[in-house]
Protein backbone atom coordinates (compact mmCIF):
# COMPACT_ATOMS: atom_id res chain seq x y z
CA UNK A 1 0.00 0.00 0.00
CA UNK A 2 1.30 3.33 -0.98
CA UNK A 3 1.09 6.04 1.04
CA UNK A 4 -0.16 9.00 -0.78
CA UNK A 5 1.78 12.09 -0.25
CA UNK A 6 1.08 15.61 -1.48
CA UNK A 7 4.10 14.82 -3.58
CA UNK A 8 2.14 11.98 -5.78
CA UNK A 9 -0.83 13.96 -5.77
CA UNK A 10 0.53 16.94 -7.56
CA UNK A 11 2.38 14.42 -9.68
CA UNK A 12 -0.54 12.46 -10.53
CA UNK A 13 -2.42 15.58 -11.53
CA UNK A 14 0.27 17.01 -13.23
CA UNK A 15 0.41 14.21 -15.77
CA UNK A 16 -3.30 13.62 -15.67
CA UNK A 17 -3.64 16.87 -17.41
CA UNK A 18 -0.86 16.82 -19.51
CA UNK A 19 -2.10 13.96 -20.61
CA UNK A 20 -5.30 14.84 -21.74
CA UNK A 21 -3.94 18.03 -23.08
CA UNK A 22 -1.37 16.56 -24.92
CA UNK A 23 -4.16 13.46 -26.31
CA UNK A 24 -6.79 15.78 -27.05
CA UNK A 25 -5.38 18.72 -28.48
CA UNK A 26 -6.38 22.11 -25.77
CA UNK A 27 -4.03 23.83 -23.82
CA UNK A 28 -3.64 22.52 -20.45
CA UNK A 29 -4.92 25.95 -19.34
CA UNK A 30 -8.80 24.93 -20.62
CA UNK A 31 -8.45 21.51 -17.94
CA UNK A 32 -9.96 21.89 -14.41
CA UNK A 33 -11.25 19.68 -12.26
CA UNK A 34 -14.85 20.52 -13.46
CA UNK A 35 -14.10 19.57 -17.22
CA UNK A 36 -15.90 17.17 -18.53
CA UNK A 37 -13.66 14.35 -20.05
CA UNK A 38 -16.14 13.11 -22.57
CA UNK A 39 -18.30 15.99 -23.15
CA UNK A 40 -15.42 18.51 -23.12
CA UNK A 41 -12.70 17.00 -23.71
CA UNK A 42 -14.13 14.37 -26.20
CA UNK A 43 -11.94 11.24 -24.66
CA UNK A 44 -12.83 7.79 -24.84
CA UNK A 45 -12.10 4.69 -22.86
CA UNK A 46 -8.96 3.85 -24.71
CA UNK A 47 -7.37 7.07 -23.00
CA UNK A 48 -8.49 6.27 -19.85
CA UNK A 49 -7.01 2.53 -20.61
CA UNK A 50 -3.75 4.41 -21.15
CA UNK A 51 -3.98 6.48 -18.43
CA UNK A 52 -3.80 3.83 -16.53
CA UNK A 53 -0.86 2.17 -17.85
CA UNK A 54 1.13 5.30 -17.64
CA UNK A 55 0.56 5.02 -13.58
CA UNK A 56 0.83 0.78 -13.31
CA UNK A 57 4.12 1.87 -15.01
CA UNK A 58 5.37 5.04 -13.37
CA UNK A 59 4.61 3.24 -9.84
CA UNK A 60 4.84 -0.22 -10.13
CA UNK A 61 1.50 -1.22 -9.28
CA UNK A 62 -0.04 -4.49 -8.86
CA UNK A 63 -3.23 -4.26 -10.12
CA UNK A 64 -5.64 -5.91 -12.66
CA UNK A 65 -7.46 -4.10 -15.04
CA UNK A 66 -10.67 -5.53 -14.34
CA UNK A 67 -10.49 -4.73 -10.42
CA UNK A 68 -10.71 -1.25 -11.79
CA UNK A 69 -13.31 -2.28 -13.89
CA UNK A 70 -15.59 -3.57 -11.18
CA UNK A 71 -14.83 -0.74 -9.27
CA UNK A 72 -15.71 1.97 -11.90
CA UNK A 73 -19.11 0.74 -12.70
CA UNK A 74 -19.82 1.38 -8.92
CA UNK A 75 -17.78 4.62 -8.94
CA UNK A 76 -18.33 6.39 -12.54
CA UNK A 77 -15.65 8.39 -13.33
CA UNK A 78 -16.96 11.92 -15.70
CA UNK A 79 -14.24 15.06 -14.65
CA UNK A 80 -10.74 15.32 -14.62
CA UNK A 81 -11.41 15.48 -10.68
CA UNK A 82 -12.81 12.65 -10.33
CA UNK A 83 -10.28 10.95 -12.67
CA UNK A 84 -7.49 12.19 -10.28
CA UNK A 85 -9.39 10.56 -6.96
CA UNK A 86 -9.47 7.34 -8.52
CA UNK A 87 -6.37 7.47 -9.78
CA UNK A 88 -5.34 7.99 -6.39
CA UNK A 89 -7.37 5.23 -5.01
CA UNK A 90 -5.29 2.86 -7.56
CA UNK A 91 -1.95 3.89 -6.36
CA UNK A 92 -2.72 3.63 -2.99
CA UNK A 93 -4.69 0.32 -2.73
CA UNK A 94 -4.19 -1.52 -6.00
CA UNK A 95 -5.43 -4.57 -6.25
CA UNK A 96 -7.33 -4.02 -3.09
CA UNK A 97 -9.24 -1.27 -4.24
CA UNK A 98 -12.82 -3.04 -4.10
CA UNK A 99 -12.05 -3.64 -0.46
CA UNK A 100 -12.65 -0.13 -0.04
CA UNK A 101 -16.76 -0.82 -1.16
CA UNK A 102 -17.02 -3.61 1.75
CA UNK B 1 -11.46 17.11 -32.73
CA UNK B 2 -8.13 15.56 -32.88
CA UNK B 3 -7.31 13.76 -36.65
CA UNK B 4 -4.99 10.74 -35.90
CA UNK B 5 -4.33 8.93 -39.32
CA UNK B 6 -0.48 9.31 -39.60
CA UNK B 7 1.42 7.16 -36.85
CA UNK B 8 5.33 7.33 -36.02
CA UNK B 9 7.16 5.40 -33.61
CA UNK B 10 10.25 6.40 -31.34
CA UNK B 11 9.21 10.15 -32.09
CA UNK B 12 11.70 10.18 -35.12
CA UNK B 13 11.47 12.68 -37.93
CA UNK B 14 9.33 11.30 -40.75
CA UNK B 15 11.58 10.42 -43.59
CA UNK B 16 9.55 8.81 -46.31
CA UNK B 17 12.31 8.11 -48.80
CA UNK B 18 13.97 5.65 -45.88
CA UNK B 19 11.33 2.81 -47.46
CA UNK B 20 10.33 2.06 -43.77
CA UNK B 21 6.36 2.90 -43.75
CA UNK B 22 3.86 0.95 -43.62
CA UNK B 23 0.07 1.43 -45.13
CA UNK B 24 -2.72 -0.16 -42.94
CA UNK B 25 -6.10 -0.27 -44.26
CA UNK B 26 -9.00 -0.08 -41.92
CA UNK B 27 -12.74 -2.00 -42.28
CA UNK B 28 -15.56 -0.47 -42.77
CA UNK B 29 -17.60 2.39 -41.11
CA UNK B 30 -20.40 4.40 -41.74
CA UNK B 31 -18.96 7.36 -39.38
CA UNK B 32 -17.14 9.61 -41.44
CA UNK B 33 -17.53 12.29 -39.06
CA UNK B 34 -13.27 12.14 -38.53
CA UNK B 35 -12.55 12.12 -42.36
CA UNK B 36 -9.41 12.76 -42.40
CA UNK B 37 -8.64 13.24 -45.74
CA UNK B 38 -10.78 16.26 -46.15
CA UNK B 39 -8.10 18.61 -46.88
CA UNK B 40 -5.77 16.28 -48.63
CA UNK B 41 -5.31 18.00 -52.06
CA UNK B 42 -7.22 16.58 -54.92
CA UNK B 43 -9.23 14.09 -52.49
CA UNK B 44 -12.66 14.73 -53.46
CA UNK B 45 -11.98 14.91 -56.86
CA UNK B 46 -10.70 11.72 -57.30
CA UNK B 47 -12.93 10.00 -54.34
CA UNK B 48 -15.67 11.03 -56.97
CA UNK B 49 -14.09 9.86 -59.61
CA UNK B 50 -14.14 6.43 -58.48
CA UNK B 51 -17.56 6.97 -56.66
CA UNK B 52 -18.68 7.20 -60.08
CA UNK B 53 -16.68 4.45 -61.40
CA UNK B 54 -18.30 2.00 -58.34
CA UNK B 55 -21.98 3.65 -59.41
CA UNK B 56 -21.93 2.90 -62.68
CA UNK B 57 -20.02 -1.01 -62.58
CA UNK B 58 -21.69 -2.50 -59.14
CA UNK B 59 -24.60 -0.27 -57.56
CA UNK B 60 -25.98 2.74 -58.94
CA UNK B 61 -27.77 3.82 -55.53
CA UNK B 62 -23.90 4.89 -54.16
CA UNK B 63 -24.30 7.86 -56.40
CA UNK B 64 -26.86 9.44 -54.11
CA UNK B 65 -23.87 9.18 -51.29
CA UNK B 66 -22.85 12.74 -49.13
CA UNK B 67 -20.56 12.71 -46.57
CA UNK B 68 -22.56 15.70 -44.96
CA UNK B 69 -25.33 13.76 -44.55
CA UNK B 70 -26.21 10.36 -42.48
CA UNK B 71 -26.00 8.20 -46.13
CA UNK B 72 -26.35 4.74 -45.95
CA UNK B 73 -25.97 4.32 -42.20
CA UNK B 74 -27.65 1.01 -41.90
CA UNK B 75 -26.67 0.05 -45.00
CA UNK B 76 -23.77 -2.75 -44.53
CA UNK B 77 -22.81 -3.13 -48.04
CA UNK B 78 -23.24 -0.03 -49.11
CA UNK B 79 -21.17 1.30 -46.02
CA UNK B 80 -18.01 -1.45 -47.33
CA UNK B 81 -18.15 0.09 -50.90
CA UNK B 82 -17.84 3.58 -49.58
CA UNK B 83 -14.75 3.01 -46.88
CA UNK B 84 -12.95 0.68 -49.72
CA UNK B 85 -13.40 3.97 -52.44
CA UNK B 86 -12.19 6.05 -49.28
CA UNK B 87 -8.99 3.93 -49.00
CA UNK B 88 -8.28 3.35 -52.74
CA UNK B 89 -8.79 6.91 -53.15
CA UNK B 90 -6.01 7.96 -50.28
CA UNK B 91 -3.67 5.20 -51.60
CA UNK B 92 -4.26 6.48 -55.36
CA UNK B 93 -3.01 9.86 -53.70
CA UNK B 94 -0.26 8.58 -51.45
CA UNK B 95 0.98 7.35 -54.92
CA UNK B 96 0.70 10.65 -56.86
CA UNK B 97 2.51 11.77 -54.28
CA UNK B 98 5.27 9.52 -54.87
CA UNK B 99 4.81 7.60 -51.29
CA UNK B 100 4.88 3.74 -51.29
CA UNK B 101 4.62 1.46 -48.52
CA UNK B 102 7.67 -1.07 -47.55
CA UNK B 103 4.50 -3.32 -46.25
CA UNK B 104 0.69 -3.31 -45.96
CA UNK B 105 -2.28 -5.10 -44.39
CA UNK B 106 -5.60 -4.62 -44.22
CA UNK B 107 -7.68 -4.73 -40.98
CA UNK B 108 -10.52 -7.23 -41.53
CA UNK B 109 -12.43 -6.10 -44.57
CA UNK B 110 -9.36 -3.67 -45.16
CA UNK B 111 -7.63 -6.27 -47.01
CA UNK B 112 -9.75 -5.14 -50.43
CA UNK B 113 -8.41 -2.22 -50.52
CA UNK B 114 -4.67 -3.60 -49.65
CA UNK B 115 -5.02 -5.74 -52.29
CA UNK B 116 -5.69 -3.28 -54.90
CA UNK B 117 -2.95 -0.79 -52.94
CA UNK B 118 -0.53 -3.31 -53.94
CA UNK B 119 -2.15 -4.24 -57.96
CA UNK B 120 -2.98 -7.26 -56.83
CA UNK B 121 -6.39 -6.57 -58.01
CA UNK B 122 -7.93 -3.93 -60.08
CA UNK B 123 -11.02 -1.06 -58.29
CA UNK B 124 -13.53 -3.40 -59.69
CA UNK B 125 -12.26 -6.77 -58.73
CA UNK B 126 -12.06 -5.23 -55.22
CA UNK B 127 -15.96 -4.17 -55.63
CA UNK B 128 -16.72 -7.72 -56.92
CA UNK B 129 -14.91 -9.56 -53.71
CA UNK B 130 -16.75 -7.46 -51.59
CA UNK B 131 -20.34 -7.29 -53.04
CA UNK B 132 -19.97 -11.55 -53.36
CA UNK B 133 -18.39 -11.89 -50.21
CA UNK B 134 -21.42 -10.05 -48.37
CA UNK B 135 -23.55 -11.71 -50.34
CA UNK B 136 -22.38 -14.93 -49.62
CA UNK B 137 -22.38 -14.95 -45.73
CA UNK B 138 -25.77 -12.83 -45.38
CA UNK B 139 -27.24 -16.11 -47.60
CA UNK B 140 -25.51 -18.77 -45.29
CA UNK B 141 -26.81 -17.42 -41.98
CA UNK B 142 -30.49 -17.95 -43.39
CA UNK B 143 -31.91 -15.20 -41.45
CA UNK B 144 -30.62 -15.76 -38.00
CA UNK B 145 -29.46 -12.61 -36.16
CA UNK B 146 -25.98 -12.25 -35.62
CA UNK B 147 -23.33 -9.29 -34.17
CA UNK B 148 -20.08 -8.32 -32.92
CA UNK B 149 -18.90 -6.18 -29.99
CA UNK B 150 -15.57 -5.37 -28.58
CA UNK B 151 -14.63 -5.56 -25.08
CA UNK B 152 -11.47 -3.35 -23.37
CA UNK B 153 -10.26 -4.46 -20.58
CA UNK B 154 -10.55 -7.55 -19.80
CA UNK B 155 -7.81 -10.19 -20.97
CA UNK B 156 -8.52 -14.01 -23.30
CA UNK B 157 -8.82 -15.90 -20.75
CA UNK B 158 -11.45 -13.93 -19.45
CA UNK B 159 -13.22 -13.13 -22.31
CA UNK B 160 -13.16 -17.07 -22.90
CA UNK B 161 -14.41 -18.17 -19.58
CA UNK B 162 -17.44 -16.12 -19.48
CA UNK B 163 -18.03 -17.79 -23.01
CA UNK B 164 -17.22 -21.25 -21.60
CA UNK B 165 -19.24 -20.60 -18.63
CA UNK B 166 -22.46 -19.45 -20.37
CA UNK B 167 -22.24 -21.32 -22.82
CA UNK B 168 -22.48 -18.31 -25.37
CA UNK B 169 -22.55 -18.87 -29.08
CA UNK B 170 -20.02 -16.23 -29.41
CA UNK B 171 -15.63 -16.70 -30.85
CA UNK B 172 -12.76 -14.37 -29.66
CA UNK B 173 -12.41 -13.39 -32.78
CA UNK B 174 -10.04 -10.76 -33.11
CA UNK B 175 -7.42 -9.24 -30.53
CA UNK B 176 -6.67 -5.56 -31.01
CA UNK B 177 -4.14 -4.80 -28.13
CA UNK B 178 -3.18 -6.16 -25.10
CA UNK B 179 -6.44 -5.85 -23.30
CA UNK B 180 -8.93 -5.37 -26.58
CA UNK B 181 -10.85 -8.04 -27.93
CA UNK B 182 -13.21 -8.06 -30.59
CA UNK B 183 -15.84 -10.86 -30.33
CA UNK B 184 -18.49 -12.59 -33.09
CA UNK B 185 -21.90 -14.59 -33.10
CA UNK B 186 -25.28 -15.00 -32.23
CA UNK B 187 -26.77 -11.98 -31.68
CA UNK B 188 -28.62 -12.27 -28.30
CA UNK B 189 -24.95 -13.81 -27.07
CA UNK B 190 -23.05 -11.15 -28.28
CA UNK B 191 -25.26 -8.53 -26.23
CA UNK B 192 -25.48 -11.04 -23.31
CA UNK B 193 -21.53 -11.08 -23.10
CA UNK B 194 -21.53 -7.46 -23.04
CA UNK B 195 -23.26 -7.48 -19.66
CA UNK B 196 -21.76 -10.07 -18.43
CA UNK B 197 -17.85 -8.28 -19.63
CA UNK B 198 -19.13 -5.57 -17.68
CA UNK B 199 -20.01 -7.19 -14.60
CA UNK B 200 -16.73 -9.31 -14.90
CA UNK B 201 -15.06 -5.65 -14.88
CA UNK B 202 -14.59 -4.97 -18.38
CA UNK B 203 -13.68 -0.86 -18.86
CA UNK B 204 -15.91 -0.58 -21.82
CA UNK B 205 -17.97 -2.61 -24.41
CA UNK B 206 -18.70 -1.82 -27.83
CA UNK B 207 -21.82 -3.11 -29.79
CA UNK B 208 -19.99 -2.99 -33.82
CA UNK B 209 -23.90 -2.70 -34.97
CA UNK B 210 -22.89 -5.29 -37.62
CA UNK B 211 -25.11 -8.35 -38.31
CA UNK B 212 -22.57 -10.65 -39.81
CA UNK B 213 -19.75 -11.98 -37.42
CA UNK B 214 -17.18 -11.78 -39.36
CA UNK B 215 -14.03 -13.66 -38.86
CA UNK B 216 -15.69 -16.48 -36.70
CA UNK B 217 -16.59 -20.16 -38.09
CA UNK B 218 -20.46 -19.36 -38.16
CA UNK B 219 -19.47 -18.31 -41.45
CA UNK B 220 -17.42 -20.91 -43.07
CA UNK B 221 -19.85 -22.05 -45.19
CA UNK B 222 -20.49 -18.64 -46.69
CA UNK B 223 -16.71 -18.60 -46.99
CA UNK B 224 -16.54 -21.63 -49.24
CA UNK B 225 -19.36 -20.08 -51.38
CA UNK B 226 -17.51 -17.04 -51.93
CA UNK B 227 -14.40 -19.31 -52.83
CA UNK B 228 -16.08 -20.76 -55.53
CA UNK B 229 -17.80 -17.77 -56.91
CA UNK B 230 -14.58 -15.48 -57.36
CA UNK B 231 -12.52 -18.55 -58.53
CA UNK B 232 -12.92 -16.69 -62.17
CA UNK B 233 -11.52 -13.31 -61.08
CA UNK B 234 -8.02 -12.21 -61.61
CA UNK B 235 -5.14 -11.67 -59.19
CA UNK B 236 -2.33 -10.85 -59.82
CA UNK B 237 1.35 -11.23 -57.75
CA UNK B 238 1.22 -8.22 -55.53
CA UNK B 239 3.68 -5.17 -56.56
CA UNK B 240 3.83 -4.32 -52.47
CA UNK B 241 3.98 -6.83 -49.55
CA UNK B 242 0.69 -7.81 -48.01
CA UNK B 243 0.92 -9.43 -44.60
CA UNK B 244 -1.81 -11.59 -43.36
CA UNK B 245 -3.86 -10.79 -40.48
CA UNK B 246 -4.12 -14.79 -39.71
CA UNK B 247 -0.77 -16.07 -39.46
CA UNK B 248 1.50 -13.02 -40.26
CA UNK B 249 2.86 -14.83 -43.93
CA UNK B 250 3.98 -12.51 -46.68
CA UNK B 251 0.74 -12.84 -49.42
CA UNK B 252 3.48 -13.26 -51.98
CA UNK B 253 1.45 -14.97 -55.30
CA UNK B 254 -2.02 -15.73 -56.37
CA UNK B 255 -2.97 -18.57 -55.03
CA UNK B 256 -2.29 -17.07 -51.43
CA UNK B 257 -4.13 -14.05 -51.92
CA UNK B 258 -7.43 -16.26 -52.41
CA UNK B 259 -6.54 -18.65 -49.74
CA UNK B 260 -6.49 -15.52 -47.77
CA UNK B 261 -9.43 -14.19 -49.30
CA UNK B 262 -11.89 -17.09 -47.96
CA UNK B 263 -9.77 -17.93 -44.84
CA UNK B 264 -10.25 -13.43 -43.78
CA UNK B 265 -14.04 -13.91 -43.66
CA UNK B 266 -14.19 -16.77 -41.35
CA UNK B 267 -11.00 -17.19 -39.32
CA UNK B 268 -9.45 -15.58 -36.02
CA UNK B 269 -7.66 -12.34 -36.90
CA UNK B 270 -4.75 -11.35 -35.07
CA UNK B 271 -3.92 -7.18 -35.22
CA UNK B 272 -1.81 -6.41 -32.70
CA UNK B 273 0.55 -9.60 -33.33
CA UNK B 274 0.22 -8.06 -36.84
CA UNK B 275 1.51 -4.89 -36.28
CA UNK B 276 3.94 -5.86 -33.78
CA UNK B 277 5.48 -8.46 -36.72
CA UNK B 278 5.28 -4.89 -39.27
CA UNK B 279 7.53 -3.33 -36.22
CA UNK B 280 9.92 -6.39 -36.40
CA UNK B 281 10.11 -5.99 -40.19
CA UNK B 282 11.44 -2.56 -39.74
CA UNK B 283 8.43 -0.66 -40.31
CA UNK B 284 8.89 2.83 -38.71
CA UNK B 285 6.14 4.85 -40.10
CA UNK B 286 2.21 3.96 -40.59
CA UNK B 287 -0.80 5.53 -42.51
CA UNK B 288 -3.94 4.41 -41.80
CA UNK B 289 -5.73 4.52 -45.32
CA UNK B 290 -9.12 5.46 -43.90
CA UNK B 291 -11.85 7.24 -43.17
CA UNK B 292 -11.57 6.29 -39.49
CA UNK B 293 -9.14 6.84 -36.80
CA UNK B 294 -9.69 3.58 -35.29
CA UNK B 295 -6.61 1.73 -36.10
CA UNK B 296 -4.11 4.90 -34.80
CA UNK B 297 -6.16 5.28 -31.83
CA UNK B 298 -5.71 1.53 -31.06
CA UNK B 299 -2.02 1.92 -32.19
CA UNK B 300 -1.48 3.65 -28.77
CA UNK B 301 -1.32 0.10 -26.93
CA UNK B 302 2.14 -1.37 -29.14
CA UNK B 303 4.56 -0.48 -27.72
CA UNK B 304 6.42 2.55 -28.83
CA UNK B 305 4.16 4.03 -30.89
CA UNK B 306 3.06 7.31 -31.00
CA UNK B 307 1.00 9.14 -33.89
CA UNK B 308 -0.23 12.62 -36.00
CA UNK B 309 -2.44 13.71 -38.49
CA UNK B 310 -2.32 12.29 -42.04
CA UNK B 311 -2.53 15.22 -44.19
CA UNK B 312 0.40 16.29 -42.44
CA UNK B 313 2.81 14.33 -44.80
CA UNK B 314 1.24 15.16 -48.42
CA UNK B 315 2.64 17.81 -50.62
Amino acid sequence: MTTITENIKNEVKEIVYSFFADECEVDVSQIHDTTSIINDLDGDSLMFLELIEIFKKKYNLDIELKVIGKYAVKHPVSTIGQLIEMQLLIIEHENRLLDLDQ
Amino acid sequence: MRIVSWIWINNQDINLSDNHLAFIFPAFTSDYSDHPAQIIPGFNDRFNELLLQASDSIDPGLSGFSFSGQTFPEDELRTQYITYIYSCTISWLLKKGKIFPHITAGYSMGIYAALYDSDAVSFETGLILIKVAYQCLHKSLNNRLFGMGTLIGLNAGDIQSIIDQSSLRVEITNQNAPHSFVVSGYRDDINRIMELAREEGALHTRDLAVSIPYHSGYLKAGAMDFSQQVSHLEILPPETRIISLIDQVTLSTPPLIRQELTRNLFHTLNWLHTMQVMLENNVRQFIECGPSTGLAKNARFVDGVRFSPLPSILP
